[in-house]
């Protein structure tokens, strides 16, 4: 197995879904919002981005325009889209709480699949935007696969220290009071309904940024990379690194990619192998997070630095 | 609090620097110990084997080299074989992997390539296009593969980028895409016809047959819609009254909806471009509705996998299923068919001549990477000696002479977008199984 390929990997993937695990655990941790819709606003990112940077269309292509803008218009465009995506999705949703909130925001997330699969004009349909632009091809000496890395890590980190500041601020404070007791925190002053919208809203950022990130990285903006299943798996990274702290919240990302990581890097010389490794991975998958949420070891982690303090 | 916060920032982040900083250290390692036992295996073979030479010196004096015994020290060159071993398309794969690793047999049986061995490595996509990138890029960046063979259409279109990349040759049996004739050309090969041969074959069967009117059932997908279009035109040129043309998306739980209006104006034939899951479910209801009519069938379609499936009693003498197949005449294909249990599956002799193309290749340029293969691919399979065996191809070679590889799936001329023009099978479901009913050759659609 070639180690320093896969944390090479597991450094760029994961930081990148670590970026969509923190803004879970800022929506779901400190403003009590569940959303099961996330991805949508990843896939707002990786399509902004894409569109943005892509040439026009030409020969089979189904798309109606391409701006072919620089790249980094093109992450700035990932951000402001997926805020106003938020924007807009967030004034009528964020009206419900708890399970309707969840059933709403993943309602969102698949109309919001189902048109970019439809509509061929926006995203070149099923087919979707290959080949999008890498931008980090001629650095110098380094190649590229680190400079991603390096760029999606720094993205985590300015995700982090941002989140962290806001949270360790007195307006983080009037969240967790919102969160606690929002009858009392009202009767206090806070205003409720708007602090949660701006939290839906400035974690909704990242995540599009995260989306351009992944957008470059798999030169890829395709409807089948956007499905339910980042939204359950950025949940379950959230649940195995336990959901009250950020840290945990990006272990269980890096937790689960390491592991996806680990099993594919196997080599694999022959088809009855691959088959048999193929067959067996969702069960080793499963077994594997049964295991961490009986044995709970991020939040383990978590709690003993919390008594050692 | 916030002081151990901070530390616990700055350990993460000291963390994450040095998994990059390691990563970055082991590039040497990484990146040249990948290709190194490639590039050299080449020299030592050329030094110390007298192989690669016995043509100066032809059978009398150079004893027979014995190449089975000299890969060892050749070291090996590596193929990802890069297919959908779950999914939808998971029984398509597994023919293509199994003809791949049956081609690599031969090629090993017969002493290997001028770089050694072929040592394959497999990996399962489920069809997914991130997967097939993820896995592809771990093939050449940890396992130093040269080509990767077999992805389907979505995931050729995805891999397109990287194999100009990192100049690694990319190849498919099946990935039928008219995308690809625009993308390919330039490390981007397929051993198959583009959709639009389908489509021209599936339209040939619907305005021949006789049929009043047809109606169009079209999994949303590029490699289900573009055939299904050309084959409307030709449909609509024939005369015959298209009723319905509803494109649907896949993974519902039924699909009464999409087929209310075609059962409505009961057509004679229903063409249904789609996948297996979607079909089999589609199937059963339009049967269960009403629809007494004839099918017919695309690629995805045609395994036997399908009778139990959907229940061998509803299609047998009504369906009829169109694949892009080899010319079962050829000499070709006899001898493949001779030597492979497996040759009849789909796209079985595409996926052998993939791995013979590649491995002559090699052994053309005597350049063990992705560049040399894609330098003489061309030259390889078009004019001269024609060969249809790597053993044969191999000696050709080293009696100096230029070959033409005949494939097993026909002749395999490549036009500038990395595509082979090919032949056309009908199958009809008889009891339980495909039967062949109908061959248009290479021929018919040339205009």
């Amino acid at each position: 197995m070639n180690w320093p390929q896969l944390l090479i990997t597991v450094a760029t993937i994961g930081s990148i879904f670590g970026v969509v695990t923190l803004a879970l655990n800022l929506q779901y941790a400190r403003g009590g919002m569940i959303n099961f819709g996330i991805v949508a606003y990843f896939a707002v990112g990786a399509y902004t981005y894409a569109i943005f940077t892509q040439p026009s269309p030409k020969g089979l292509d189904q798309y109606a325009f391409g701006l072919d803008w620089p790249w980094w218009a093109g992450v700035l465009a990932a951000g402001t889209a997926a805020l106003a995506f938020a924007a807009l999705t967030g004034w009528p949703t964020l009206r419900l709480r708890g399970e309707y909130l969840a059933l709403t925001t993943f309602a969102f997330a698949e109309v919001f699949h189902s048109f970019l699969l439809n509509e061929r004009r926006i995203g070149n349909g099923t087919v979707g935007l290959s080949n999008v632009e890498r931008p980090f091809g001629d650095w110098g000496p380094i190649e590229e696969k680190y400079v991603f890395a390096a760029v999606a890590a720094l993205l985590l980190l300015a995700t982090l220290l941002a989140f962290r500041q806001l949270l360790a601020s007195p307006y983080g404070r009037a969240l967790d009071a919102i969160r606690d007791d929002e009858v009392a925190a009202e009767s206090s002053g806070k205003p409720a309904a708007n602090m949660r919208r701006q939290v839906f809203l400035i974690s909704a950022v990242p995540v599009g940024l995260a989306g351009a990130v992944y957008a470059m990285f798999t030169t890829l903006a395709q409807p089948s990379l956007f499905t339910a299943e980042v939204t359950f798996i950025v949940w379950i990274a959230l649940v195995l690194g336990g959901e009250r702290s950020v840290y945990g919240a990006m272990l269980g990302a890096f937790g689960l990619v390491f592991f996806e990581e680990v099993v594919r890097a196997w080599p694999f010389e022959t088809v009855r192998s691959a088959q048999i490794a193929a067959s067996v991975e969702h069960i080793f998958t499963g077994l594997l997070f049964i295991a961490v949420l009986r044995f709970q070891p991020f939040d383990r982690i978590q709690r003993r630095m919390k008594a050692r303090t | 609090m916030l002081r151990t916060r901070a530390k616990w920032l700055r350990i993460a982040a000291a963390m994450l620097a040095l998994a990059v900083v390691a990563a970055a250290c082991g590039n040497d390692d990484d990146g040249d110990g990948v290709v190194a036992p490639v590039e050299d295996a080449a020299p030592e073979a050329t030094a110390e084997a007298p192989a690669p030479e016995p043509a100066d010196e032809p059978a009398a004096e150079a004893p027979a080299p014995e190449p089975a015994d000299e890969p060892a020290e050749r070291g090996e060159v590596t193929i990802g074989v890069l297919v959908p071993l779950t999914g939808e398309l998971g029984e398509f794969g597994k023919i293509v992997a199994d003809a791949i690793e049956f081609g690599v047999g031969e090629i090993n049986a017969a002493g290997g390539t001028v770089c050694g061995n072929i040592r394959t490595v497999v990996a399962d996509t489920g069809g997914d296009p991130e997967t097939g990138i993820r896995e592809a890029t771990n093939m050449i960046e940890s396992e130093g593969a040269i080509a990767i063979l077999g992805p389907t259409s979505g995931i050729m279109v995805a891999l397109v980028d990287l194999a100009k990349r990192e100049q690694v040759v990319i190849m498919s049996p099946y990935a039928g895409t008219i995308t690809l004739n625009e993308l390919g050309g330039d490390f981007v090969y397929r051993t198959v016809s583009s959709d639009l041969g389908d489509g021209a074959a599936s339209g040939l069967w619907l305005s021949t047959r006789g049929y009043g009117s047809v109606a169009f059932m079209v999994q949303n997908e590029e490699s289900t819609i573009s055939p299904a279009e050309v084959a409307r035109t030709e449909v609509e040129e024939a005369g015959i009254d298209i009723t319905d043309f509803v494109v649907y998306n896949p993974g519902q739980p039924s699909y009464q909806a999409e087929l209310t209006s075609v059962l409505a104006s009961n057509p004679d034939a229903i063409f249904l471009a789609g996948g297996q899951e979607s079909g089999v479910t589609l199937i059963k209801e339009a049967v269960a509705g009403g629809f007494d009519g004839e099918w017919l069938f695309t690629a995805d379609l045609a395994v036997p996998e399908i009778f139990d499936a959907v229940g061998a009693e509803l299609i047998n003498d009504k369906a009829f299923v169109e694949f892009a197949d080899a010319d079962p005449s050829l000499p070709e294909f006899i001898s493949f068919e001779e030597r492979y249990s497996g040759a009849g599956a789909p796209f079985a002799p595409n996926s052998f001549d993939m791995v013979t193309l590649v491995a002559l290749s090699l052994e053309a340029s005597g350049q063990c990477d992705g560049a040399g293969i894609n330098s003489v691919i061309r030259d390889v399979s078009d004019g001269g000696t024609a060969v249809s065996t790597f053993s044969e191809g191999r000696d050709a070679l080293a009696d100096g002479d230029d070959i033409n590889y005949e494939g097993a799936s026909g002749p395999l001329v490549f036009d500038p977008s990395g595509t082979v023009s090919g032949a056309y099978t009908i199958q009809q479901a008889q009891n339980g199984e495909w039967v062949n009913v109908e061959f248009y050759p290479a021929s018919t659609f040339v205009e």
